[in-house]
Order: C-alpha cells, then structure tokens, then sequence
C-alpha cells in the first residue's frame, strides 16, 4: 500500500506537464484554481493517477476534489476500501 | 434605472449574482469583437434544409444535423398539419396526468418493431431522453460506466442518477474491460454501461461490437445512444448497431427525433419488457409535458421515410466522402475518418472563431465548438453533412474552406486589427 507522500510525488508527477506555468504544487494548491489546470486536462491526470494506482476514481469524488491535498486523502481512502 | 425616483431596483447588496459568470463573460467579449455571437444567432429565415438567409444573403446551412433533410419532406410536413388540425397546438401537460395520444403509442410501437426489441417509450427531448432513461435505471447500489467524450445529457444523466459514475478512455473497450473488472459492486448491484454510436464533436464511429463482447463478458448492461447515427447507418437505418451486426446485443437503444426523424422528441427502445415500468419512476419522463402531436407525427413520417428510402442514407454517405476527402486533399486536419459528421481542427478558439465568421459572411453555416464542449480540448469548424446535400453544394462548401486557406495570413491580420481596435 503505498504511503500518503508516495502518492503525493505521484500526482507532483503527473501534475508536471499540465502545471505549464510552473507554479509551486503545494497540498493547499487547488489544482484548477491555482495551478490552472483545465477540466479536460484534470480528468486526464485522474485516468493516468487511475492506471497508476490500479483504482477507479468516481465522478462523484472528483467534483468534491479541489485542492491537491484532498486528491491525495481520496486516493488514499480508495486504495483503503 | 427605474421608475421609482432614480433609485436602481436591480441593484443588490454585496457581489452580482452574476459575478461568477465574469470569466465567461471575458471569454465571450473576445468572441463578439471577431464578429457575430456563433452562440446566439438568427437566421431571418431558413428556407429548406441546406439553405438560410441571413439579410439579403443565402446561407448554406452545413450545421443543423439535418441528416436525412426530412424536416421538409412533404410527407412529414402533411403530417404535422393534420396532427394540429385534428389534436391541437399542444398537450398541456405530462403523459402521467393528462394521458397518451394514440400517436405516441403509435410511435413507440412502431419504432420498437424497426429497432427489434419488445419496448419503447418516446420523450419531449433527446436530451431528457438520456436524462430520464438513466435516473430511472441506475439505483444507487449500481454503477454507471460512461465514455470520456460522453454528451452532456449523459453526464448530467448521471448526476441526476446521484450512482456512482466511472469514466473510461474514449472508444476504448480494454478500458472499459480493466475497469468493470476491478469495480467492487454492492449485493445485488449492475453495471450500466452507456456508449454512443456517433460522437457529435468529432464524428468517430465506437466499435460497439467490441463493447457489447466486453459487457456480455462481464454481465453488464449495454446502453447505447444513437442519437446522430439512427436512419444514417445500417442497412434498414438502425443506426451503427445494425452495422456492426450487434443490434440484439444493446439492452437500451436511445436516439432523437431532432436529426433523422426531423422534429423535437427523443426514444429508448429496450431488449427487456420491464422497461415500461420504469414509466413510473422516470421524473423527467413524468414531470415534463409530452411531445407535441406535430412532432409526434412528423416523426411518425420521418420514421416511414427511413424505412423505405435508402437512397437517403446512400446520399448521405457519398456526400459525407465528397466533403472528407476534398478537405484532407486541401490538407485541413480532420479529426476522424468519413462520416456525417467532419470536424476541422484550428490551433484556437480565436481563430475557429475568425474563421466561423468569415465563413459566414461567405454564405456557409458550419458550427463553432470549443472547450469545454469539445474533446481534448479542441476549437472546432463542425460540419453536418445532409443527404439533401448536392455535389454542388458540397463543392461551394470545399471552394469557400480552399479560399478560407488561401487568406488566413490577411484573416489573420483582420483578427488581430478587430481584436485591437475593440480594446
């Protein structure tokens, strides 16, 4: 099972090459609101975060999703189930 | 300002209500400084289903999804008439409360006979049909399995569902296959797996034989929205199911009568009788007002049409290729292979906006698409091709996207001293 900052370097990771204005990924950063990531490009990072980890990340949880941080408390809580 | 002595009635404490809009607000402003608003505009008249007017201009319409161009067959325009004169304008209310038509019965009995299967109900809208079709089969022990390219009635189907929702990559039946096989379902939960025939944005064709293989595999139930394929494909028009050869194979078979059957209403025909009992549970089914007698019978028509004029579809198909292949010869980079819908990709939604416009005022109507109404977040020239088409006018359509390449470098300018000029 990986650990809670494995799973945070992942999404630092894959976040890279949508983050085009290179701004620092914090957990507190909001992935659309701060680091402009767009809504096509979120569900893209979401299909390869779901590759990576072997789960599916519903819809539902990734309305609720805003900041970072809380990707990394969904993922955790899905591999948990 | 008001009457009421000067003061503002509209005006409220704190932020607009509107406030949160500011960014859409920006993003159209841009768009209305290129030209006319693609989202919002009016035709002074539409004469026949490849041709509008705009001032003292003829349009050629290439983007009304008018694919059979039935909506002025004589046929289903005598229909419409004698459904006014014999039932009225309108039906007041929900087929719950203020009963059935004997022409949606009708309707549903013989669009259930063409489609094979032993059930269908008929609703106001294609999108409602979705929206209605899906709260009513998903319960919350279910889960729904959807396209990443999936239409918005779909999405929102789901989230009217409140069922857990999985996405998988678009047109991809191995996706879908790893991703029914690692879901965890409750005691007594399904998988509702909902596809499209043809995508709208891009006009790519799904390997539906492929996923109802997956879903059969796995138990799921297939659900496939033929909304712009049904009366295009297939050899009696039963949409790209029936071409694949796996029309028996789709549990629930949606579509709409506002492209093909050449009115406003949507359907879901379905392999399993229970299906009508879900006419008691479908709020959207209930709680709206049933399709108008015109455009049942309109339909109703449009539906004979398909069933025994092929050459439509045979038009169609050789205007569709007439179109695709003299784009790609002009080099325009097309998003998928020849079908009735031909979309052209542009580096942004600036100059697609541009170049809608310019095409415009050349007298070809295409649509405008732009994210996040697109996949892959593209900016789009969407085109419908029609069976009303003629080779001439697919070969006006080619020579105004030749002289389009031709004059980006001075469109280019153009847009740039328009954007300027407004700032």
């Amino acid at each position: 099972m990986p650990t809670d900052q494995q799973i945070y370097d992942k999404i630092c990771e894959l976040l890279k090459p949508y983050n085009v204005k290179n701004k620092p990924i914090l957990r507190t950063s909001g992935i659309m609101s701060d680091l402009e990531v767009d809504s096509t490009a979120v569900f893209d990072l979401i299909m390869e975060l779901e590759d990576f980890f072997d789960i599916s990340i519903p819809m539902e949880v990734i309305s609720d999703v805003k900041t970072v941080g809380e990707l990394v408390l969904a993922i955790q809580e899905l591999l948990n189930q | 300002m008001s009457g009421t002595g000067g003061a503002d009635v509209s005006a409220k404490p704190g932020l607009s209500i509107f406030s949160k809009y500011e960014p859409l607000r920006e993003r159209a402003s841009v768009l209305n400084k290129l030209g006319i608003d693609p989202f919002n505009m009016t035709f002074d008249d539409i004469m026949g289903p490849t041709r509008g007017r705009i001032g003292n201009r003829e349009i050629i319409l290439a983007g009304t999804n008018n694919y059979l161009g039935l909506t002025y067959d004589a046929g289903a325009r005598a229909a419409a008439k004698d459904a006014i004169d014999r039932h009225g304008t309108g039906t007041t209310g929900s087929r719950i409360a203020n009963g059935s038509y004997v022409e949606h019965a009708r309707l549903e009995r013989d669009l259930a006979e063409h489609l094979r299967k032993p059930s269908c109900i008929v609703f106001t809208t294609g999108y409602v049909t979705n929206l209605a079709a899906m709260t009513g089969l998903a319960g919350p022990d279910d889960v729904i399995f959807i396209d990443a390219d999936a239409h918005a009635c779909i999405i929102d189907g789901t989230r009217l569902a409140g069922t857990t929702t999985v996405r998988f990559r678009h047109n991809d039946p191995k996706d879908l296959d790893k991703r029914l096989g690692r879901q965890k379902f409750a005691d007594g939960g399904h998988a509702l797996v909902v596809i499209e025939g043809l995508y709208s944005m891009f006009g790519d064709i799904a390997p539906i034989d492929e996923f109802a293989e997956v879903c059969e595999r796995h138990g799921a139930y297939l659900y496939v929205d033929e909304a712009h394929s049904y009366g295009v494909f297939g050899e009696g028009g039963r949409g790209i199911a029936e071409d694949q050869g796996v029309l028996d194979k789709i549990d629930f078979y949606s579509g709409t009568f506002s492209k093909s059957l050449a009115s406003v209403g949507g359907f879901c025909a379905s392999n399993h009788p229970e299906f009508e009992l879900l006419r008691k549970v479908m709020r959207p089914y209930m709680f709206t007002a049933s399709a108008a007698p015109a455009n049942i019978c309109a339909a109703q028509a449009a539906l004979e049409a398909i069933k025994s004029r092929p050459e439509l579809r045979r038009n169609i198909t050789d205007r569709a290729a007439q179109l695709h292949s003299g784009l790609a010869d002009m080099e325009f980079d097309l998003c998928a292979p020849a079908s009735p819908v031909i979309a052209v990709r542009r580096p942004n939604e600036a100059q697609a906006a541009m170049e809608w416009n310019w095409l415009l005022q050349e007298g070809v109507y295409v649509n405008l698409a732009v994210p996040p109404g697109t996949p892959q977040s593209s900016s789009l020239l969407r085109i419908s091709v029609s069976a009303a088409h003629t080779e001439e006018d697919v070969r006006a359509i080619l020579a105004k996207f030749r002289a389009l390449k031709d004059n980006s470098a001075e469109l280019m300018n153009e847009m740039m001293r328009r954007m300027q000029a407004s700032e």
